[in-house]
């Protein structure tokens, strides 16, 4: 601003003196004793300033001032108007501190952020594992069913039919083939509609067999899953469960099949004492 | 009126120039706008009173433009740039307008 006033101000220094130095004094003599005259009122004084137009050092170099002044001020107002962002006209200072504060609001939000996505995973993960949780119990419910008895089975297995005509067959018999199919990996096993659990007792009542306390009569049908060429071959043997049957005058005939249903079930039951240790 | 003239053409100018302030001077040239407002004022009034003299009006107008753009740059320097030009700009607005209040005495005589 001061360098845009100097300029001007020291070319017309140097110009005027040349031509306007004789004139300058006359008028600035005039204007002297013009000013003394008591009878001018500031409202005159300001009239003849103005009209009529005098080309006067004085009024020029007011003009070149009040140029620059009116540039300066057009300038500034174009400049401030122009830029609708506030942050132009701000200061250094300020500019520091609205970074600052825009920094520290990001960082705010960017804590936000990571919490709100910590949180989503570990819904996510839990969610997930509580649904692994479930398929778990489902085929765990699956598996300890077919071993209790609760549920039905289907697999390939045998099916082994004792016929007893004379009534010589008797429950160590059934027992030992039993035995011998479970020793052979069979899972799951029914005798007549009877499924056989862990706790299946086998007893000789009067001519007959009882499973569980259920009365069977002859032909003695096991329905087996498991693999048959184990099974059949186990029971089979020389001195095994068939040959034994035999020598007691029964019958025995074993048949592969790709599809045993043993769907003899029994009541889930809680026991009264044993309890799980591991909870 | 020549006076008048360089001041209207001044506007037109630079509004139909329109250049861009430098980084460095634009700080103060608000400032300086205002400073060199209450020398016009000030030149205004000594018109008035029948005092005026062009000497003392390119000096007060000149000094005034530098001292405030000084103040405004010693107050960037020491930290305290925003409530300098604030006070500058106050000081400046009360001298307007005191002296705005003697050219309306004389010219409305009220």
């Amino acid at each position: 601003m001061s360098e845009n006033e100097e300029t001007p101000e020291n070319r017309l220094r140097k110009e005027l003196p040349e031509e306007v130095e004789a004139p300058a004094t006359a008028a600035e003599g005039a204007e002297k004793s013009s000013e003394p005259t008591p009878g001018l009122t500031g409202r005159q004084r300001l009239a003849k300033g103005v009209w009529p137009p005098r080309v006067t050092r004085a009024q020029l170099i007011v003009a070149v001032l009040l140029f620059g002044l009116g540039f300066g001020l057009a300038v500034q107002v174009a400049s401030n108007s122009d830029s609708d962002s506030a942050l132009r006209g701000a200061r250094q200072e300020d500019l520091v501190r609205i970074l600052d504060e825009l920094d520290d609001r990001t960082q705010r939000l960017e804590d936000e952020k990571q919490g709100l996505e910590k949180q989503r995973d570990e819904l996510e993960n839990s969610s997930d594992q509580a649904e692994e949780a479930r398929k778990q119990t489902v085929e765990k419910e699956g598996q300890l069913g077919i071993l209790a008895g609760t549920v039905a089975a289907q697999g390939p297995g045998i099916t082994m039919t004792i016929d007893d005509t004379k009534g010589t067959v008797e429950a160590d018999m059934l027992l030992d083939a039993i035995q011998e199919l479970r020793a052979a990996g069979a899972e799951a096993i029914q005798v007549n509609g009877v499924r056989v659990v862990a706790g299946t007792y086998l007893t000789d009542s009067d001519k007959s067999v009882s499973v569980d306390g259920n009365k069977i009569n002859a032909p003695y049908r096991f329905k087996v899953i498991g693999k048959p060429e184990d099974l059949e071959p186990a029971l089979n043997i020389p001195g095994g469960v068939v040959q034994t049957l035999e020598k007691e005058q029964a019958t025995v005939t074993v048949e592969r099949s790709n599809k045993i249903v043993v769907d003899a079930l029994r009541a889930a039951k809680q026991p009264d004492y044993a309890r799980s240790s591991s909870q | 009126m020549i006076a008048v003239l360089g001041l209207v053409v001044g506007v037109v100018a630079g509004i139909l120039v329109r250049p861009e302030v430098p980084a460095v001077v634009e700080p103060y040239l608000p400032i300086a706008v205002v400073a060199a407002l209450d020398a016009v004022f000030g030149g205004l009034r000594a018109m008035l009173d029948g005092i005026f003299d062009d000497k003392v009006f390119v000096v007060s107008f000149l000094s005034n433009v530098v001292v405030a753009a000084l103040i405004v740059f010693l107050g960037d320097k020491l930290g305290v740039g925003a409530q300098l030009s604030t006070g500058v700009v106050v000081v400046l607005g009360i001298r307007i307008f005191s002296n705005a209040a003697a050219i309306r005495r004389h010219v409305f005589r009220a």
